[in-house]
């Protein structure tokens, strides 16, 4: 889980709403062809849109060739991501092993 | 507060409610067809069986179910508002108030009425017009009384639909016997939009059974393409549970309209384990915690299970809304000041339509009106006291003093009003009344009210039903004619009773006119004379035989019809209208009809008064009854009779009173020169002078009770405590009159005051 | 911090309903009487949940959930309807609105609350 020096940290929102789809994008957007980390510490709802971004977000970052990374991450974001059969770390696998 | 008290609300609000009902069904009698009435009116019976619904109230449920369905139709525009269409209507409300009074007092209602108006309904509804005036009649009650039966069991508006978790927690059946399904869930981007969330769906899912997911994200495009909003994502489930398709259905019950929803049950463990392999399954752990304490929820069967669920379930969460709270920064305002800013805001939207109001014990606001007379008396003593002792004249003490005296009297003002009511709700309950008799008599009447939000005491409404009722039966009954006269007399053939409220004066004035016959004074004079009560060669105005009537046991019908012969006169309404403070008067027209006119005090509480002295006792006399006061001169005196004296005023003779001798006061009749006269006015509308020995000054009393604190006087209509401490008496200014008229003040007060 | 519903209900019965149901229930509860105070009411109080009746003067249930879904803010708001009219036409209305589920009267505490569990996290 290490994150490279100099890596961006995202940090994600507590409530990952309908709203903060549309915000969460742009963040990453604007963050395109840098090294990032997500934080998802403080996730405390976490909603089926956000993390369709996430993953969005992933495979940009696959296909820039930078990592991206799944920091620390919340009880509720790790339950909400396992119901619903989405896995960051074997996604992310090959970034995770770099 | 517990279910009891919220029955009483029902209840209460129901009365409302009714009210709402009907004033809406008369407006929509009067040809009004603004949407907003239909809806009112449809909103009213719909809410009443709303809450009947939760207190399992069946039969208020089941007529108010057939009732609401037939307004839909008027609401819809597939049923025509017409005049027969709405005295079905106007009936149906009527049973339904019977109804809610059953379901609240206990006793029933005549079912075959109920049951008739059932079947008028329900043909209104299917589009059947009602025959004109031909009554149905009630119908032979077939083998199963359509009441009982049709709510309860109504698939469409009253089955409940179960949730897959009541039935929740059944036997543990092995696992391997349990049938698989492979459900595909694809949600819309509306699903979303709605407020559903896949995560929950899935969440919920998993509760029902052991299942693994495949989530399959090839549709998720390149970020700075796709709609944030989108919606991408689609699974593959694989779930083992003995809820059926149905149970796994119901889970996506809010959300099936918008999502693609396939379920399969897999045949065999072949099958299953081949989509196995071609789909990466992940295993959802059969966990109920996730995102929240579930089990208890699923278990839960009783609200207080539930409410301990959802305790349990909020303390784990608690951490989590803390810390969302936080990171939202601004909304950190308490639950307090959002409720606060709430109400404000409700305030505010509510300054621009219907107050807002609360509701407040009586008790309580009478304890504060009590309270309130207390300071006023309190108040009153100490200026006097202060006046007393203040012979270096501290201005600034009489200027505090003042500004005391006005605070207190807008305090009072402003109390009494917190039990001023419209006079709307007795003027509603009225139409009922008319209806009926109108029924019972054969005739056609028309009831038309005006000044409805007419405001005056609480105590005062709801003593005026009575007497209402019984003035409105008498009116139709004996006022009006049969329609057959009416057209032969050039009449329209519908009667209308009209009941007006007004504010006059200070006090409330009640007219109910009709456009009847008028009194026939013939047969009230020869009744009267027949009765003893008048001698036969009497010569009474017009206005003084109408009054007549007042007299108790007095009915001029030849026959006594089954509505007004009850042995109940027009002198039992006359006693009630005196015991409220009030009068009534008649005055008719031969041929055009009658006016009845009562003016009532507009509280019970307080009281304007002029403050006299009288041998030596000070009286208050109520400032309403005076007309004017004089200073008699010995030339304007005229001995009458052995013991009988007349004023003279202007150019006519007044009867002169003395109220110390009516009330005993003194032996003998005082000279009139040495005191003052304060003219009132009578019941019949002549005036008195009442004599009394000096006026001391007008001011508000606050009313006690004598019949309460002591037992009742004649001649004394209550008492008060003047600023000085001491005990005053309030003069009944008619029953002393009508004791000038030779009666004596100890004979019961209704007769005596007859005029 | 409890979980705050906003109900919407001209009816004083109801209304005394759900808020004993919901107050045992560890819910914090603001009450509105009609769409139109619902609105307002809503600006101040961010609800994790809406449970609204359809008949309301002023502005119906249809209207109100409009309102909600057009409110940038709020508008993600889980949304439940009270109703006695389970029929398909009804709950078409109210889910073209934007409603996220509802609650078939009569009222009955642990459908209420089984409902809210359901859209709420």
């Amino acid at each position: 889980m290490a994150s490279k020096a100099g890596a961006q940290n995202v940090k994600l929102a507590a409530v990952l709403d309908l709203n903060e789809a549309t915000t969460l994008q742009g963040t990453l957007q604007s963050l395109r062809g840098s090294d990032i980390v997500i934080d998802a510490s403080a996730v405390e709802r976490c909603g089926t849109q956000c993390i369709q971004v996430l993953l969005a977000g992933a495979k940009a970052w696959e296909e820039d060739k930078k990592t991206f990374t799944i920091g620390k991450v919340s009880d509720a974001f790790e339950k909400t991501t396992q119901l619903i059969g989405v896995n960051f770390e074997q996604l992310l696998g090959k970034e995770i092993r770099q | 507060m517990d279910m009891n008290e919220i029955k009483e609300i029902f209840f209460q609000e129901c009365e409302e409610q009714l009210a709402e009902l009907e004033s809406g069904l008369l407006k929509l009698n009067d040809g009004d067809r603004d949407p907003e009435t239909v809806n009112a009116v449809f909103r009213a019976v719909h809410s009443i069986k709303g809450g009947a619904g939760a207190f399992g109230l069946d039969d208020l449920v089941a007529f108010a179910h057939v009732f609401e369905t037939t307004l839909d139709c008027v609401r819809s525009n597939k049923l025509e508002p017409t005049q027969d269409v709405l005295k079905v209507m106007l009936k149906s409300a009527d049973v339904l108030a019977d109804l809610t009074n059953a379901a609240r007092d206990g006793g029933s209602v005549d079912e075959s009425r109920s049951r008739g108006l059932v079947k008028e309904l329900e043909a209104l509804a299917h589009g059947e017009v009602p025959a004109p005036s031909a009554a149905v009649e009630a119908p032979v009650p077939k083998a199963a009384a359509p009441v009982v039966a049709v709510a309860p069991t109504d698939p469409s508006g009253f089955q409940p639909i179960p949730f897959s978790f009541d039935d929740f927690g059944g036997e543990d059946e092995p696992a391997a016997a349990l049938p698989t399904y492979e459900v595909t869930f694809k949600p819309r981007a509306e699903l979303f939009s709605k407020g559903n969330e896949a995560s929950l769906l899935l969440r919920d899912l998993s509760r029902i059974g052991e299942m693994s997911i495949f989530c399959n994200t090839d549709d998720v495009p390149a970020l700075h393409k796709m709609d944030p909003e989108g919606s991408y994502l689609h699974w593959v489930i694989s779930i083992k549970t003995d809820k059926g398709e149905d149970g796994i259905r119901q889970v996506f019950e809010f959300a099936e309209w918008d999502c693609e929803l396939d379920i399969k049950l897999q045949e065999d463990d072949a099958a299953s384990a081949e989509a196995d392999s071609e789909l990466p399954m992940i295993p959802v752990p059969f966990d109920l915690s996730i995102l929240d304490d579930g089990p208890a929820v699923a278990e839960a069967d009783t609200s207080a299970d539930v409410a301990a669920a959802v305790a349990a379930a909020d303390t784990a969460s608690n951490v989590m809304q803390m810390a969302g709270a936080a990171a939202r920064g601004e909304k950190k305002e308490s639950a307090a000041t959002a409720a606060a800013a709430a109400a404000n805001n409700a305030q505010a939207a509510n300054n621009a339509s219907a107050g807002q109001t609360i509701r407040v014990d009586l008790d309580r606001v009478d304890r504060l009106i009590n309270l309130v007379g207390e300071l006023v008396i309190n108040q009153a003593m100490l200026s006097q006291s202060v006046i007393e002792n203040d012979n270096n004249g501290t201005s600034s003490i009489n200027m505090g003093l003042e500004e005391l005296q006005q605070l207190t009297r807008e305090i009072q003002d402003s109390v009494m009003a917190i039990r001023a009511q419209p006079v709307k709700p007795v003027f509603q309950r009225m139409a009922r009344t008319v209806r009926e008799i109108a029924d019972i008599t054969g005739k056609s009447v028309r009831l038309v009210t005006e000044g409805e939000n007419t405001e005056v005491d609480k105590t005062v409404i709801d003593k005026l039903a009575e007497p209402l009722t019984h003035m409105i039966r008498n009116a139709v009954d004996h006022g009006l004619e049969m329609p057959e006269k009416r057209v032969a007399l050039g009449k329209n053939p519908e009667g209308t009773v009209k009941l007006t409220a007004k504010h006059r004066s200070g006090r409330i004035v009640i007219e109910l006119t009709d456009d009847g016959a008028g009194i026939n004074r013939e047969k009230v004079r020869q009744k009267a004379i027949a009765n003893d009560l008048i001698s036969a060669d009497a010569n009474l105005t017009d206005e003084e035989i109408d009054n007549l009537i007042f007299h108790a046991g007095f009915s001029t019908a030849d026959k006594v019809s089954d509505l007004s012969g009850r042995g109940v006169g027009m002198d039992v309404v006359k006693r009630s209208i005196q015991a409220l403070g009030g009068r009534i008067s008649i005055s008719s027209k031969p041929g055009q009809g009658s006016t009845f006119s009562m003016s009532l005090p507009l509280t019970l509480a307080v009281l304007d008064g002029m403050v006299v002295t009288v041998a030596g006792q000070t009286l208050v006399v109520p400032l309403t009854a005076i007309v004017e006061t004089l200073q008699p001169e010995a030339s304007s005196i005229h001995s009458f009779g052995a013991t009988q004296r007349l004023i003279s005023i202007r150019n006519s003779f007044c009867p002169l009173v003395d109220v110390g001798r009516i009330l005993n006061f003194r032996a003998m009749q005082a000279n009139p020169v040495e005191g003052v006269a304060l003219l009132v006015e009578s019941e019949g509308g002549g005036q008195r002078a009442l004599m009394v020995d000096a006026i001391q000054g007008q001011r508000q009393v606050v009313i006690k009770s004598l019949e309460a604190n002591y037992t009742h006087v004649p001649g004394i209509a209550a008492a008060t405590i003047l600023g000085d401490g001491r005990v005053a008496l309030i003069l009944d200014v008619d029953a002393v009159v009508a004791a000038s008229r030779g009666q004596s003040l100890k004979q019961e007060m209704s007769l005596a005051s007859v005029g | 911090m409890k979980k705050r519903v906003l109900t919407v209900d001209d009816s004083r019965t109801i209304r005394n309903m759900l808020l004993v149901t919901l107050n045992n229930a560890g819910f914090e509860t603001i009450q509105a009487e009609d769409g139109v105070e619902g609105l307002e009411v809503l600006e101040d109080c961010n609800p994790d949940v809406i449970v609204t009746d359809i008949n309301m003067p002023r502005l119906d249930g249809f209207g109100f959930i409009e309102g909600v879904r057009r409110n940038e803010k709020y508008r993600a708001i889980p949304i439940l309807v009270l109703t006695t009219e389970s029929d398909a036409e009804k709950k078409n209305r109210a889910r073209q609105a934007g409603a996220t589920g509802w609650i078939v009267k009569p009222f009955d505490p642990t459908k209420l609350i089984d409902a809210i569990e359901r859209v709420t996290a």
